[in-house]
């Protein structure tokens, strides 16, 4: 009987350790989360038995994540800041960064707003507080409901460093959601709304606005004509080792397949050299 | 049966360890409340130490992320404030109001059968309610603007008003259960003798039985607040998430902040690693959630002792 | 007082009153009519012949034979619309440059409404997405997806407001290679879909394909169920034996009043503020797992009940009479036996229905779980990777699926079916707790 108990007991936890080589976690931004969602759902049909798990609470989360090590793979839609990099110094986390995609955050509106293009400085000023209806820029006589990011937000970063600037204040009046997507939704809800989301996120139930006379779209974006542009990272602890299943995932992003389903996501893919 | 000596001292010391055993297991709950104290207290006081309290209660500015950081919790208190306030104005009357009819309007029948509806409501998840607040409420609240007088302009769905109203349906079931009950347990000799001095249904209800059972009803009430106040999902999808006070302060139509929403939506930013303000002060706001609801179990415990003494002829 | 004034007072408070309960149950039946209508939605829809082969590609289920012959046949009904759009872009290449570029976006915006309605053409590059390797699968999207090809939403801009405009786009292709389009999606779509009424019970069962675009949701429901479970098989044994303690050892003294208020404090503590403390206890402090996992969200659920298990254990077991006590110590039998053997078996329908409620609830919280356990896409989680493995939840992924999901709009079923699910759960097993109650009562009656 004890035999019997003892190789269970032996035979379980080597199964348990099988499954521990065929697992990855992936956590972070809502901007990223469509691409490693698809990325880990393609590569898992690919390889069955094989459990990716994808969490999307946003880009400061994960790179907490990476720096306690409860993720493999971190992905942010900004660089890390200088207090995430020395705190991962500290612990002895060599963070990698790998470009994922370009992305462009365009500004949008709801669909029956008839503003067709605003500036950065009419941008900034209706996100400051300065401009509080629609009629000062072009629009109907309609209030400015301004929505915008959590601060966990890797896409609120980048509107604040390109668009804001760092000294600006949101109004105290904006709205806050968590997601991309609640951006999106809420903009869709809102006939007065103004808000920012990633390329992927836009589709034809909100408007996208040009800034300073420039649609954004993958051409804009790549030739570095859109103002409002980033970069999509996945950031490891260290470079992965080659074969492994990380390894494997993050360079997708550069084969003809992971190119397509970034394209069809929306975002655009890193040009080939 | 009679033991020996020896069989008897055994006995003594198996039921000692057992009790003690026994004690041991039952304070794992009172440890875990320690614990949740000490951990959140823990990492609140850094906040206190560093940024300072007066900021923290009486500014409005609420720019975490910003540099240099502002930490103005003052809006979010009062969007909490007014959320609950709310909340509990509109369900407590309606609430009372059905407990009344429950207990001595509806014949004994039809309450069998709501009682136990009315736990299968309080059932219902929060998130669930946060889904039909956000999909179905909101557009509604949102096109009532259009049909509504100029003065009161709603332009976003998601507000102060969205989620009281909701949260007042979900706070309803509590209320009403534990009003029932309390009302319930007065008695009916008391009703009776009303009843047989001539006073009608109504007089009997309001000048007899509820001054008698009005500790279980505040009981009900403080019930009622706690579950309003510690609602996450529900404020989190549906109240706008503005960390403003509304202008005038009764105007319930624009969106506002609570602290359940603010810790839930920040704590992944929680730049816990540097010991970050930031990461202090959800915990600080936790904090202060955790004390009010304990001072709401005071209160409720202070009244049920009152109430005792008095029944006991004191 | 006058009697009339105090019988119209009589009168009015019976009227409040069953206004007050008319009300309540008027706004639930608001609140639940939606979610199991539109919810049955996801269990039973009329699917498309896309969606049959879409069983067959993901889920290697159906008759082959059967789907090739259907396919053929639509195949019949398709023919003309992807012909039409293949001559027209020849034309579109001939065209004068000015009339290219007026019709050029428009062009694209009905091919790609061709394609999300009917699937990739076949014998073209296989789209990466698995979203895209289908057309639509239920019939009222296609319904709007052939409307969007059909019509082209714009926005009337004027001084009193905007209004929406639909313009067909027929007009505007009017005479050219295209026109056939709109005549065979505005005649033939029946043709061209087939659908059928579908009953799809593996919905509840299936794991989700590509985001949630297909399948079903399995794995938030295998999650719900370990989290809940999991909670219960720490928080009922904790739970019985304070309750024994507090009912049957404890003696009333400054100290038991501590652990009694101890346990109403629990009771009171806001769901998110356990997240909190799961956070920070159970993975940053106790490291119970890599990082998140069922076994720390289990943990975090298993203290938010605990309270409720311990009042439920509580009352039942001072419901029990007090003969049955008396009668087990009359015959000889120490505190420990009488416990075991005499109380708990009688206190044990109402310990049940304790657990039941407590199940119910675990089942339903998100905030506890948020930073604990749940992610947004995952895999079923084995037995034997609870201890280590986050999972979905059927409350954080209704959250997630209804506010960070990138197509939140297509994906109302699906939403509507979670919620609909979870609230089947909770409420079965509520009722299930309201019956073994009253059977209780009915027992100790007599």
């Amino acid at each position: 009987m004890k035999q019997s108990v003892l190789m269970s007991v032996v035979l379980g936890l080597s199964v348990m350790a099988a499954h521990a080589q065929d697992k990855l976690v992936m956590d972070g931004s809502t901007t990223v989360g469509p691409i490693a969602k698809a990325f880990a759902e393609t590569y898992m049909r690919q390889n069955p038995g094989v459990n990716i798990t994808v969490s999307e609470s946003g880009s400061g989360n994960g790179a907490k994540a990476l720096l306690n090590g409860t993720c493999d793979i971190a992905n942010l839609s900004r660089h890390l800041k200088e207090s995430e990099k020395k705190a991962m110094s500290e612990k002895g986390v060599k963070p990698v960064a790998h470009v994922v995609a370009f992305d462009a955050l365009p500004v949008i509106v709801h669909p029956s707003n008839r503003v067709k293009g605003l500036t950065i400085d009419q941008i900034r000023d209706i996100y400051t507080g300065k401009i509080t209806n629609w009629k000062e820029v072009g629009g109907g006589d309609q209030r400015i409901v301004v929505i915008s990011r959590d601060t966990n937000s890797g896409t609120f970063e980048t509107f604040k460093e390109l668009v804001l600037g760092n000294d600006s204040k949101i109004v105290a009046s904006a709205e806050y959601t968590g997601s991309n997507g609640g951006v999106r939704q809420r903009v869709q809800m809102t006939k007065g709304s103004i808000g920012y989301a990633g390329l992927g996120f836009v589709d034809r139930s909100v408007k996208a606005l040009d800034v300073n006379g420039v649609a954004p779209s993958a051409e804009s974006v790549v030739a570095k004509q859109y103002p409002i542009s980033r970069e999509l990272f996945m950031f490891t602890n260290g470079e992965p080792v080659s074969d492994s299943l990380a390894a494997k995932l993050l360079s997708m992003s550069r084969t003809e397949k992971g190119r397509e389903i970034i394209e069809e996501i929306g975002y655009v893919p890193v040009p080939e050299k | 049966m009679l033991l020996s000596p020896g069989a008897r001292t055994r006995r003594r010391l198996a039921e000692l360890a057992g009790r003690g055993v026994l004690f041991g297991i039952t304070s794992v709950a009172a440890l875990a409340v320690m614990a949740i104290i000490f951990f959140i207290a823990r990492d609140a006081l850094p906040f206190f130490t560093q940024v300072g309290a007066r900021e923290f209660f009486l500014s409005t500015e609420w720019y975490p992320a910003h540099q240099p950081p502002r930490f103005g919790a003052a809006a979010i208190f009062a969007g909490s404030l007014l959320v609950t306030a709310a909340a509990v104005l509109l369900a407590v009357p309606l609430g009372l109001f059905a407990a009344l009819c429950m207990s001595d309007v509806l014949p004994f029948g039809v309450r069998q059968i709501l009682k136990p509806v009315i736990e299968m409501l309080a059932a219902i998840p929060s998130v669930v309610y946060g889904f039909f607040a956000l999909t179905v409420v909101a557009p509604l609240m949102q096109n009532a603007g259009s049909w509504l007088p100029g003065q009161f302009e709603i332009a976003s769905g998601v507000n102060a008003l969205t989620a009281s109203l909701i949260l007042a349906v979900m706070a309803l079931p509590t209320i009403v259960s534990v009003s029932e009950d309390a009302l319930q347990a007065a008695g009916r000799e008391l009703r009776e003798g009303s009843y047989a001095l001539g006073a009608t249904r109504a007089e009997t209800l309001f000048k007899v039985v509820v001054p008698a059972s009005v500790s279980g009803l505040f009981s009900a009430v403080l019930l009622g607040v706690m579950r309003a106040m510690g609602e996450t999902m529900v404020v989190w999808m549906a109240s706008g998430n503005a960390a403003q006070i509304p202008r005038p302060w009764y105007n319930l139509l624009q969106p506002v902040r609570t602290l359940t929403a603010t810790i839930a939506g920040d704590m992944g930013e929680a730049d816990q690693m540097t010991g970050s303000a930031h990461y202090h002060v959800l915990f600080a706001m936790g904090l202060c959630l955790l004390l009010v609801s304990f001072a709401c179990n005071l209160a409720g415990e202070w009244i049920v002792a009152r109430q005792r003494k008095r029944l006991r002829g004191g | 007082m006058r009697l009339k004034l105090r019988k119209l007072m009589d009168h009015a408070l019976t009227a409040g009153g069953y206004l007050a309960i008319g009300g309540m149950a008027l706004f639930l039946l608001w609140v639940l009519v939606p979610v199991f209508t539109k919810g049955f939605g996801a269990y039973v829809f009329r699917g498309t012949v896309e969606h049959r082969r879409m069983m067959l590609g993901e889920f290697n289920r159906g008759d082959l034979a059967r789907l090739r012959a259907e396919l053929a046949e639509v195949w019949r009904a398709r023919e003309p619309v992807y012909r039409a759009v293949a001559a027209f872009e020849r034309e579109l290449d001939a065209m004068p440059a000015a009339r290219r570029k007026a019709l050029r976006s428009a062009f694209r915006e009905v091919r790609e409404g061709v394609a999300v309605l009917l699937g990739p053409e076949p014998g073209v590059p296989l789209p990466a997405l698995t979203r895209r390797l289908y057309g639509q699968t239920r019939w009222e999207q296609a319904r709007e997806k052939a409307a969007d090809i059909l019509f082209e939403e714009t926005w009337e801009y004027s001084d009193a407001g905007s209004r929406r405009v639909l313009v067909p786009r027929a007009e505007q292709f009017e005479g050219t290679a295209l026109a056939p389009v709109f005549d065979s999606v505005e005649r033939d779509l029946a043709a061209m879909m087939r659908p059928r009424l579908t009953v799809y019970p593996r919905f509840l069962t299936d794991r989700s394909i590509d985001a949630h675009f297909f399948g079903g949701i399995g794995p938030e429901v295998l999650g719900t169920l370990y989290l809940s479970l999991g909670a219960m098989l720490v928080a009922v044994p904790l739970g019985i034996v304070a309750a024994v303690y507090f009912q049957e050892y404890a003696k009333e003294g400054p100290s038991v009043a501590f652990l009694r208020s101890c346990v109403n404090t629990l009771a009171g503590v806001p769901s998110v503020v356990f997240g909190l403390f799961g956070l920070a206890f159970f993975i940053n402090t106790l490291r119970v797992s890599p990082g998140k996992s069922v076994l720390a969200g289990a943990l975090t659920l298993a203290l938010l009940v605990l309270p409720t298990v311990i009042r439920a254990s509580e009352e039942a077991i001072a419901a029990v009479p007090r003969a049955f006590k008396e009668g087990a110590m009359a015959l000889g039998a120490g505190r420990f036996r009488t416990v075991a053997t005499v109380i708990l078996p009688a206190a044990l329908p109402g310990i049940l229905t304790g657990i039941v409620i407590s199940m119910g609830r675990a089942a339903g919280e998100t905030a506890p779980i948020i930073f604990t356990a749940a992610v947004s896409v995952g895999q079923m989680v084995k037995p034997s990777e609870v201890l280590s493995q986050p999972t979905p939840a059927l409350s954080w992924n209704l959250y997630n699926l209804c506010t960070e999901h990138e197509a939140v709009e297509e994906l109302r079923h699906v939403q509507f079916g979670m919620a609909a699910t979870l609230v089947l759960i909770v409420l079965a097993l509520n009722l299930a707790a309201i019956l073994l109650r009253a059977r209780v009562a009915r027992r100790l009656k007599g």
